[in-house]
């Protein structure tokens, strides 16, 4: 374990920027006040943190940002009532920071394989990390695919970013939208529509998929279906937790404990967990 | 080993008392029913029935304040401070399944990846003076899981009635240290064949005494821990359930928690611990109201998994059950640890 772990009393971190991504959901940007720990806070892409709302509570949020040269910042949505709370503070307002949590992704084991992600909305959040990491790794994988799909153009989380993305070359993006606007050029169309449209590589081939549950059984079934074996779909898992080191036991899936043993699973293990997503 | 007098059995409180907050079993007159909790040296009653609630609030208090803090808004200030609570306690006449529960505890909190440090200051300074139980209650179940009726280890002191004085057993150093104060007569080897037969004699009277309870809890670890158990039993211990949360409240071994952040009227704000049961709806429901385990099956099955699966009991080093029986006491649904084993061995014999 490394030393820079906060595990019992939250550090404090300021506010630097806010930015709006879509309705309900903000960024918050973040520094530690702790010099010596602002520069040595070191996570892994798919871990996550406990932050604090001073006065409200503590919640679980995934990390957004590459673990190599990304602002440290978390994406939050407006719906509980410590996440409320974080929305209402502004720019200088201080938050208290425990972690990092959990397993993190496994890029070791994927090296040198196709990665195609799947994302539902703000599932695109906790997957951003992932995407990021492996696009500055880019010769270390094979085909690069983002299948991405929310419910309306104005629900897309990260539209500066995909803009960027569908500019890459090599990083095949394919977007789509429930319910399309007038002004909504691209697909419409649940996500596993993309599946008829999209050539997808089969052989060596490693699959996240985040997203909300209706959508996460949908595209491992069409994923399934195209032979991409289960031991090769990869996706984190979201839980009510209270503590982040496997003590509280709220997150507790079978014999596993999110916190801990996860959050990122493959689809094998959440098979035999027994639990619904 | 020592052979000491009921006189000196007080005696050994008394000093505890000056030292320690001094917990232990007494009999409530008002409800006419035993409980372990803050005692003097005068109320605590060795031969009370087995307390209805386990000494796990001691270590495990029911609601605590584990941290405080003030946010200034206006100055943008946090100024945060961890509550430790490391006063000095004394568990007094602990029967042996509420110490193996407390191991089992200790094991969770202090034996893993991370260290709970409010659970360690409470345990930091403890004392522990076991009682050997020389006759068992009509809901214990201890022989089948292994924690009874004779503590084996992690007390301090062990006391032993033998009849008409106390057989006084030393488990640790500082029960050493602590007994050297006092002129004890040594006792010999003979005494100790006597503790052992009453011990014997007392799982001998499980047959006719304990008779509400049996768990043959090796017998169905298997199936618990591999799954092939099945929905309609799971079905059936769940529809039996209304989720009042009693079993995990008076478990030795239960410690799931909830945490807590409440504004008090001075401007601070204090993060509270409080117990929490995974029988309640709430218990996996997340902001935005997803729950992953919304049937109450499901969260009947995720408790009996605690207790009785191999993987879970790895944390505690042996199964999660103590076999105290209190569960099967309190519970209204009637679907105690005891009845579930039942249930899914009759399964198994099918």
């Amino acid at each position: 374990m490394s030393e820079q772990k906060i595990v019992t009393v939250p550090e404090i971190a300021t506010i630097e920027e806010i930015k709006d991504e879509i309705v309900d959901v903000k960024t918050f940007y973040l520094r530690f006040d702790n010099k010596e720990i602002d520069g040595n806070f070191k996570f892994k892409s798919g871990q996550f943190i406990m932050c604090t709302v001073f006065g409200a509570g503590e919640f679980a949020v995934s990390l957004p940002p590459s673990p190599e040269n990304d602002r440290f910042h978390i994406t939050v949505r407006r719906i509980g009532k410590v996440t409320n709370a974080l929305h209402d503070l502004e720019v200088g307002d201080k938050v208290g920071i425990r972690g990092p949590f959990g397993n993190g992704f496994p890029f070791e084991e994927i090296k040198g394989k196709n990665v195609i992600y799947v994302a539902g909305g703000i599932g695109l959040i906790p997957l951003r990390s992932s995407i990021v990491h492996v696009l500055q790794h880019r010769q270390d994988f094979g085909r690069i695919l983002l299948m991405y799909g929310s419910r309306s153009p104005q629900d897309l989380m990260y539209q500066y970013m995909l803009e960027e993305w569908q500019k890459i070359e090599g990083f095949e993006t394919f977007i789509t939208v429930d319910n399309g606007t007038p002004e909504w050029k691209g697909n419409v169309g649940i996500i596993t529509t993309l599946f008829d449209k999209v050539e997808i590589p089969v052989d060596n081939t490693v699959a996240f998929v985040c997203g909300p549950p209706v959508m996460f059984n949908a595209v491992i079934k069409e994923l399934m279906q195209r032979g991409i074996k289960d031991d090769m779909i990869i996706s984190t898992l979201e839980r009510h937790m209270k503590c982040g080191v496997g003590k509280c036991q709220h997150c507790a899936i079978g014999r596993t404990l999110v916190c801990t043993d996860g959050p990122v699973y493959t689809y094998r293990q959440i098979k035999t967990l027994g639990e619904q997503i | 080993m020592y052979l000491i007098t009921k006189n000196d059995v007080k005696k050994i409180a008394k000093a505890l008392e000056e030292k320690y907050t001094l917990y232990g079993p007494y009999l409530d007159a008002d409800f006419g029913q035993c409980f372990f909790d803050k005692v003097t040296s005068d109320t605590v009653n060795l031969n009370a029935p087995i307390p209805a609630n386990p000494p796990k609030h001691v270590v495990f208090p029911h609601l605590e304040t584990i941290m405080q803090y003030k946010y200034d808004k206006n100055a943008r200030k946090a100024d945060i401070a961890m509550v430790f609570d490391d006063t000095p306690k004394a568990l007094f006449g602990l029967r042996s399944c509420d110490l193996t529960g407390l191991q089992c505890i200790d094991r969770f909190f202090l034996g893993q990846e991370f260290v709970d440090e409010v659970y360690r200051h409470h345990r930091s300074r403890m004392f522990i003076v076991a009682n050997t139980c020389v006759v068992p209650f009509k809901q214990c179940f201890c022989v089948c899981t292994d924690s009874g009726p004779a503590a084996q280890e992690g007390y301090d002191l062990n006391l032993t009635d033998l009849g008409d004085s106390y057989l006084l057993e030393v488990g640790s150093p500082k029960g050493k240290a602590f007994i050297e104060s006092f002129t004890f007569a040594p006792a010999t080897q003979e005494h100790l064949k006597q503790k052992q037969k009453i011990v014997e004699k007392s799982i001998t009277m499980f047959d006719d005494i304990a008779t509400e309870s049996k768990a043959w809890v090796s017998r169905v670890m298997n199936r618990v821990t591999t799954g092939f158990i099945k929905e309609e039993i799971w079905e059936y211990i769940g529809n039996q359930c209304i989720e009042c949360g009693a079993c995990s409240y008076v478990c030795p071994t239960c410690t799931c928690f909830n945490i807590n952040d409440a504004n008090t009227m001075s401007g601070d704000t204090v993060r509270l611990r409080t117990w929490d049961s995974c029988s309640y709806e709430g218990y996996s429901r997340m902001a935005g109201g997803h729950n992953p385990r919304k049937p109450i099956e499901d969260r009947r099955n995720k408790r009996f998994f605690c207790k009785l699966s191999y993987s879970q009991s790895k944390k505690y080093l042996r199964p999660g059950c103590v076999g105290c029986g209190r569960c099967a006491w309190v519970c209204p649904g009637d679907i105690g640890l005891p009845n579930v084993v039942t249930y899914i061995r009759r399964e198994i014999h099918e």
